[in-house]
């Protein structure tokens, strides 16, 4: 055989064995890739939602508003520490709302929208500012669209006292509509239950803006 | 697709029961003794298809929002047409017009019905659902929130004062609401698997209009085939015509305070 012939063998050889050794090594990066946040947002997410926890949080049973069929929402229990704190009590049951939704098609919100802020005013005014996601993401239409502001709105409702009305912002500004049809520029109402909130699953929601 | 028509989206179609201050000219009539349709005295009638232009609305695979609208408002505007009512569309082709341009059109009549027609992004397929606007009570009286913002009483607004346009359907609540069960009650029974009672939803376009209005939302774009939503489009025009019909029978209001 050639000397060159020889040569090249070699060569060829090194590189198929190089490039064995960094498939296998890219194979793993895409694989940690796959499981790290998909957006910056996730990663956000992920960083208040640490930050609204505390070890002093009493467990209990909270009732969050996911959709349950195509057309009406209803409330689940979830038992998770909740802060007496109004305000972190809020950010738990939201963060819980956007990131945990017992399925795909159960979910109100986008599951890239954060919960970037949220204040309440002396007079029980909430104040809810949620990423860009949660307007650029919600299905547009009138039904989908008061799904997700019920769901928000319900959930408060059931889990925090104290508050009388919500206004909702997206990115620290008011916007007009939620997707193109439920109006943003005014508040909607919550009316915390008189009783405590019961620890057996409760009948279905009516949607909220349904006359009763 | 509907194809789209070049008209002006505010052209007065049949302008019978215009209100004379409005300054639009009566047709004459025709030289030919044709059947005429019945002539009512009553509303005008606004029919909104929602989005156009730019704004597409919902899409789904066979289905674009801004078109099945309109084809659908058209559907409604022949009926109502044929039983004489006077009928003007916000638009009628595919132009966008504001929500104040829209509402601007229902404001221009004294005695008006407006009608927003929209499709679902979801929602129970080969259904129809009626709108009707829900105000905050607790956005009557800011300074005067109390713990529970509910007993704060809703106080109408007089109609011989000045009306906030952003605040133009308040004095008209209760007639939209009546307005929008009586229609979903029409539907359900044309529509079967449409809901019985209509909702009170913050619906944008609603807000500004100085009249009786309601928003229809069939559902939805995700349909494989779109002569399903087509196929809605005839039960939901008779529905409208009779609603609107059973509404000035039944005390001649469209609910319109100006149109005493």
């Amino acid at each position: 055989m050639p000397r060159n012939f020889r040569i090249t063998l070699a060569i060829l050889a090194v590189a198929v064995l190089i490039g064995l050794i960094s498939l296998r090594s890219l194979h793993r990066r895409i694989q940690r890739l796959s499981v790290a946040p998909t957006s910056e947002e996730q990663a956000r997410r992920e960083l208040l939602a640490a930050s609204t926890s505390a070890p002093t949080d009493a467990r209990v049973q909270a009732k969050i508003f996911w959709a349950a069929g195509p057309d009406r929402i209803a409330p689940v229990q979830v038992a998770m520490p909740l802060s007496g704190e109004p305000v972190k009590r809020a950010k738990q049951v939201l963060n819980e709302l956007i990131t945990d939704a017992p399925a795909a098609d159960q979910r109100t919100l986008p599951a890239d929208a954060v919960l970037l802020g949220f204040y309440v005013l002396p007079d029980g005014t909430a104040i809810a500012d949620f990423s860009d996601a949660l307007a650029s993401e919600t299905p547009s239409g009138i039904l989908s669209e008061q799904m997700a502001v019920d769901s928000i709105r319900l959930t408060l409702e059931n889990n925090v006292t104290g508050l009388s009305r919500l206004k909702i912002l997206i990115h620290g500004q008011e916007v007009e509509t939620l997707a193109g049809h439920v109006d943003l520029t005014g508040f909607f109402d919550l009316n915390p239950p008189a009783a405590p909130v019961p620890t057996t699953p409760t009948a279905l929601s009516t949607p909220s803006g349904a006359k009763q | 697709m509907p194809a789209a028509v070049q008209s002006s989206p505010q052209q007065v179609q049949a302008p019978s029961n215009v209100p004379p201050q409005q300054g639009v000219p009566q047709q004459a009539a025709p030289a030919q003794a044709a059947p005429q349709p019945p002539v009512h005295s009553g509303p005008v009638i606004v029919l909104d298809p929602a989005h156009g232009g730019t704004d597409s609305g919902a899409r789904g695979q066979s289905v674009i929002e801004k078109d099945m609208v309109l084809l659908i408002a058209r559907t409604a505007r022949y009926a109502l047409e044929r039983e004489g009512f006077g009928v003007v569309m916000t638009r009628n082709d595919d132009s966008n017009p504001s929500y104040d341009d829209r509402a601007a059109t229902a404001n221009a009549y004294r005695d008006v019905i407006f009608i927003s027609f929209h499709i679902s992004s979801t929602g129970t397929p080969n259904t129809a659902r009626v709108y009707s606007y829900q105000f905050s009570e607790t956005a009557l009286n800011a300074n005067a929130i109390t713990a529970n913002a509910n007993s704060l009483p809703i106080t109408p607004v007089k109609t011989t004062s000045l009306l906030a346009w952003e605040e133009a359907q308040r004095p008209f609540v209760g007639a939209s609401h009546h307005l929008a069960d009586s229609l979903q009650a029409d539907v359900t029974l044309r529509i079967p698997g449409s809901p019985g009672v209509s909702s009170a939803v913050a619906v944008r376009g609603l807000r500004s209009v100085a009249g009786p209005a309601v928003a229809i939302e069939l559902s939805n774009v995700a349909v494989t085939d779109p002569n399903q939503l087509v196929a809605m489009a005839a039960p939901l025009a008779t529905a409208i015509v009779h609603t609107v019909i059973a509404s000035r029978g039944a005390g001649g209001a469209s609910g319109n305070p100006g149109a005493r």
